[in-house]
């Protein structure tokens, strides 16, 4: 379990997963106490004040944050906003992913983080592309292609964690330009980088690269994991992107989910475009048909172009044959959504909403019950 | 804004100010209702020019009928042109407010080297070159030549300037060097003359130090300033020993060769003129016999250089007998440099006062305290009837006769020491005779007589109670602020202990041990790895630093520092040190990060700032106590117990803790930024040493940081660069306040006024 308990909230939110945790079994024998230890993580939500008192972590300037977060993508809606994104995940493997202030280590905490943002990012933004690069040595080693399948990026990261060398900026971001200034012009091309280092051995003029980058169009964000450095800061200025320090690992994972929903389309790299799409048909059940993305012959259910007819395993991504964008109406209108965020609700106050008179019962959207929160 | 200050109302040219500049100008403005002199300490970074510019300039504003004058001295050029362009915005936006009464002149006076613009001369390669190559074209009697014989070559500038005499003016307005150059270059007037004519119209005049101290100096550019002037020294925490160097001479070899051709050179002069033109030597003779030392007055061109000694000690007599007709002169000028020739080839080192040093000179080669005190005058007018105009040749023998005044004049706190070789490099000859001045206090004394308000300030002038000991004055006002933050941007540490826990110092005894240096390097090595961009060490001196580096590099450390970070160090050579900082700049802009070794009391540890990412870390190795078995610091020790009763120990901690102020100070100039300073000696922790810090310092100080170890320092900095990362609310809504609009002032008078602080 991946969260660690930070405000009450969380708290709640978690105790939800550990009861269903508890219908398989595994959990069952934990006492309140145990669990406290084992999952929750109760010591790191103390911290030490000036004077070297201990006292729990400031949940007001959490809670601050959060509101303006909301507030943020509140007054940010009407904005249009890049539903179709190209995205390369630069992770940072130099010498430094290998220090242990984040526990276990910095890079599996990285990957960790990568891991649920890639599910997160596909759930969100479904008919956009991830690729995954790493540095390493001073070299770029590309992990997996751009492509839409969750799986296969999570298995290609978890395969390779190992770190060793210097880490060079330039290159990698070189190596991503290249790539990305293939994409089609409505594709918006982005570039995270995940940063343990705190310098860049680069072979060249890394303002010259930035120059490129900008040129292209590509808005990089940089996600430092020990403290600001001024040309990540740079590059992201002049990219259009956001520079963030991750404080530990709950901030971390928080730092790298609010990439997850698409960032505003700067206007001049938005142009309105007519973008060719195919619906195919869910089809072929229980039928061997030779599957066009494996190049092998499969059973089972699987999706027909529309234009081609081949036959492909799963959505959304591109036709092998003829080239054609295939995607299903849901996952367009789950992008389509960002779109039009909801308006912005106030918060209730915890005494508001224990009095049940003047409440709802039942949540107006999903029709849960607002009264005994975790059972519906 | 504008607001009022009791009963000023003060013009401030931007929209919000920060509280310790309000309080900083109240204490101002009630040293100036005093007329007394005043000391203030604000780190930098808190806008301290604007609080003073824009206060004084306003303070001069409501008074119409009695308007102060401003002297701001600033230690260098760059300084000078920033105090100028803020002074600019000031005054435009006073203009704006209250109409064209209220524009003022004002302007900057530097050397002839950065004022000129012929081109010509402004070639030359150094200060004195340039201002010899400017006499060649200026003296009177070669522009007397130029009027007779066309091919003598003058500069147009000075002569247009002198063709229109009183109509040269500037008109009202904020004069930067550059403004002065280019209003010179239009009008086709010499800019180095018109802003010294200037000087006495102005309202603010902006220039360094020396035109003030220095009383060579001073007695031609600065005589004229009326009493009722403020004189603000800025950046003044070095002011003592500015006081110093301006009252002490050193001899070398060099010079008394250099001496003796000048002599040469002028014996010949004399006798070619003795031939030609009798006539004039004569006139000089009657003239020196009715008790002129000079020739009236002189046309400006003309004065460079006024006697050493200061205004008050000037003798008021003839000059004596044997020495007003040239030939005997140079006589006794010839026996004087054989004399200090003599004395220069001593083995020992030798050390006396000038009472005893005028006495052997009389008892040797017969030349009295009288004569010597009339040297300097006396060569002063026989260079102006031999029409010299290279000053610069003659530099050695001005420096000989320099020397010869001050001695006859004081007997007081100077010494004489002549040293044959360096302590530190016993195998190299190099004697010296120095002239030592111990006593700061005379050189600044005519200074806070002259003038009604003298204010002294800096970001580092703790302990404060010690600078009025030190120049001898009574201030109305001493105070120290410290800077409201609306963040902790400063994390000071006291590093005690190394990795293995045993101590670290640079005391003298524990200075070469080789678990010392380790430790040291292992922090350096740490800290590399966590802190981001640039990293600046300073040493205690550039032995210590040379020694310390050699040792890193062979056990390896260095190699490994190299694999986080480029290494560039500070020589003694100028250029080699602007290249290495340059080149250290572009590491840091480029995310390659840099660590920059470098000395304290060297020129990075003084002018050079390190913000922002430039300087993240700032790294003290040892405490910088200056060298004590030098003789002139043990001569001047000894002075300061026996006459001010301050003690060594205080006077050399507080010398070594303003200096390691000052360097840690490199690295936050401003409040958005932030940095981390660690002082990494075992004796930093003892409440002696760290008390002397300055306050702004001392308050971000935690107890929890005064007895650190590398491990821990390591931990509390990946912290606090975490937290520094974070984005921040720069108005400070969390109940700290650190700017003020104009309505918060009116509420502040009118409420409680004394919230602050």
């Amino acid at each position: 379990m991946s969260h660690k308990v930070t405000n009450d909230e969380g708290m709640q939110f978690n105790r939800e997963e550990e009861e269903e945790n508890d219908d398989d079994g595994d959990g069952m024998d934990l006492d309140a106490w145990e669990r406290a230890y084992a999952d929750e993580r109760s010591w790191e939500s103390l911290q030490e004040d000036e004077s070297g008192l201990l006292r729990p972590i400031d949940n007001k300037t959490l809670s601050h944050a959060q509101y303006r977060r909301r507030l943020r993508t509140t007054s940010a809606a009407r904005v249009q906003k890049g539903l179709i994104r190209y995205l390369y995940i630069i992770i940072d493997l130099s010498r430094a992913a290998g220090e242990t202030d984040y526990k276990p280590s910095r890079m599996v905490v990285v990957a960790r983080q990568v891991e649920a943002f890639i599910r997160e990012f596909f759930d969100q933004n479904p008919l956009s592309q991830i690729g995954l690069v790493t540095l390493k040595d001073g070299v770029t080693h590309c992990l997996t292609d751009l492509g839409g399948s969750p799986e296969s990026h999570i298995k290609a990261l978890m395969g390779k964690l190992e770190c060793s060398g210097d880490s060079s900026l330039q290159n990698g971001l070189d190596f991503v330009q290249g790539l990305l200034n293939q994409i089609p012009t409505y594709g918006h091309r982005e570039v995270l980088i995940l940063y343990s280092a705190l310098s860049s051995c680069d072979p060249g003029d890394i303002m010259e690269t930035i120059k490129k980058c900008k040129a292209s169009k590509i808005r990089c964000s940089v996600i430092g994991l020990s403290a600001e450095i001024y040309i990540c800061k740079y590059l992201c200025q002049e990219t259009g992107g956001s520079y963030s320090i991750a404080l530990d690992e709950s901030h971390l994972k928080e730092l790298v989910l609010e990439h997850a929903p698409p960032p505003p389309a700067i206007a001049e790299f938005a142009i309105a475009n007519l973008i060719k799409m195919g619906f195919p048909q869910r089809a072929a059940e229980g039928v061997v048909s030779i599957c066009s993305c494996h190049k092998e012959a499969k059973v089972g259910a699987g999706y027909i172009c529309p234009r081609c007819k081949a036959r492909v395993c799963e959505l959304p991504t591109e036709c092998q044959i003829c080239g054609l964008t295939l995607v299903s109406s849901p996952l367009l209108a789950r992008s389509y959504h960002h779109l039009f965020p909801i308006t912005p609700f106030d918060d209730v106050s915890p005494s508001v909403a224990n009095d049940p008179r003047k409440l709802p019962k039942n949540c107006f959207g999903c029709q849960q019950s607002l009264l005994n929160p975790g059972k519906s | 804004m504008k607001f009022q200050i009791e009963d000023v109302t003060v013009y401030f040219p931007y929209e919000n100010i920060y509280p310790e500049q309000y309080s900083y100008m109240i204490e101002l403005k009630r040293a100036l209702d005093a007329k007394g002199h005043c000391l203030l300490e604000m780190p930098t970074g808190t806008g301290k020019t604007i609080a003073l510019l824009s206060l004084i300039t306003s303070y001069s504003l409501s008074k119409p009928s009695n308007p102060v004058k401003l002297l701001y001295c600033t230690r260098t050029v760059h300084e000078m042109e920033k105090t100028l362009a803020e002074l600019k915005l000031l005054h435009n936006y006073q203009v704006k407010h209250l109409g064209p009464s209220a524009r003022i002149l004002a302007l900057g006076l530097s050397s002839r080297k950065n004022l000129c613009v012929n081109p010509a001369v402004v070639s030359a390669e150094n200060r004195d070159s340039v201002d010899a190559a400017c006499r060649k074209l200026t003296a009177s009697w070669v522009r007397a030549l130029a009027a007779e014989d066309p091919r003598v070559s003058t500069c147009e500038f000075f002569e247009n300037y002198e063709k229109a005499s009183s109509d040269a003016v500037l008109p009202p307005g904020v004069y930067t060097l550059q403004d002065l150059r280019t209003f010179g270059k239009e009008k086709g007037w010499c800019p180095y003359f018109l802003a010294r004519h200037m000087v006495q119209f102005a309202n603010v005049v902006v220039y360094s130090y020396q035109y003030l101290l220095d009383p060579k100096v001073a007695g031609i550019i600065s005589k004229e300033m009326q009493r009722e002037s403020v004189v603000v020294f800025d950046e003044a925490h070095n002011i003592d020993n500015v006081c110093i160097e301006a009252l002490s001479v050193r001899v070398r070899s060099q010079t008394l060769e250099g001496a003796t051709r000048n002599l040469n050179k002028m014996s010949q002069e004399i006798e070619r003129l003795k031939a030609t033109d009798a006539g004039r030597l004569r006139a000089e003779y009657n003239r020196l016999v009715e008790g002129l030392a000079q020739r009236g007055n002189l046309p400006i061109s003309d004065t460079w250089f006024a006697n050493p000694t200061l205004p008050a000690d000037i003798l008021k007599e003839a000059v004596p007998g044997n020495i007003r007709r040239a030939e005997h002169f140079l006589s006794v000028l010839r026996r004087l440099v054989q004399y200090f020739k003599g004395r220069l080839q001593t083995e020992n080192v030798e050390k006396e006062g000038p009472v005893t040093f005028v006495a052997s000179i009389n008892a040797q080669v017969g030349i009295d305290q009288k004569m010597l005190r009339f040297c300097y005058d006396r060569l002063y007018s026989l260079m102006l009837t031999l029409e010299i105009t290279d000053t610069e040749e003659f530099m050695h023998i001005q420096t000989i006769c320099d020397l010869a005044t001050l001695v006859g004049t004081y007997t007081r706190g100077f010494s004489i020491i002549i040293e044959p070789f360096d302590e530190r490099m016993p195998h190299i000859p190099d004697p010296v005779l120095q002239l030592c001045c111990h006593d700061a206090s005379l050189a600044i004394k005519p200074v806070f007589e002259r003038f009604q308000s003298v204010v002294i300030t800096s970001g580092t002038l703790s302990p404060i109670d010690l600078y009025p000991r030190l120049l001898n004055f009574n201030p109305v006002v001493s105070r120290s602020f410290t800077m409201s933050l609306t963040r902790d941007c400063i994390c000071p540490m006291v590093l005690t202990r190394g990795s293995d826990q045993l101590p670290v110092s640079t005391k003298y005894d524990l200075r070469s041990d080789p678990g010392v240096e380790k430790n040291y390097g292992k922090l350096l090595l740490e800290m590399v790895s966590v802190v981001p961009d640039g990293v600046v060490c300073f040493f205690v001196s550039y032995s210590y630093m040379d020694g310390i580096v050699n040792s890193w590099h062979e056990s390896g450390i260095l190699k490994e520092i190299m694999q986080h970070k480029l290494v560039f160090i500070e020589t003694q050579d100028v250029v080699e040190t602007t290249l290495a900082l340059d080149n250290y700049r572009r590491a840091c802009d480029c995310g390659r990060g840099a660590v920059f070794f470098s000395v304290a009391r060297g020129k990075v540890a003084e002018g050079i700032d390190f913000d922002r990412h430039y300087g993240r870390l700032v790294i003290m190795f040892g405490v910088p106590f200056q060298y004590t078995l030098s003789r002139i610091l043990l001569a001047r020790l000894e002075y300061l117990r026996e006459t001010f009763q301050i003690k060594e120990g205080d006077f050399l901690t507080f010398d070594a803790l303003r200096q390691a102020a000052q360097c840690v100070g490199r690295v936050i100039r401003s409040k958005a930024d932030y940095g981390m300073m660690i002082f990494a000696d075992k004796r930093y922790s003892r409440h002696d040493k760290r008390s002397k810090l300055p306050s702004w310092i001392l308050s971000h100080l935690r107890d929890a940081h005064l007895n650190l170890s590398t491990d821990m320092a390591v931990h509390i900095a990946r912290e606090f660069l975490r937290r520094m990362a974070q984005p921040y609310d720069k108005t400070g809504a969390m109940g700290k306040r650190t700017l003020l609009s104009q309505e918060d002032l009116e509420k502040m008078v009118n409420g409680v006024s004394d919230m602050l602080f």
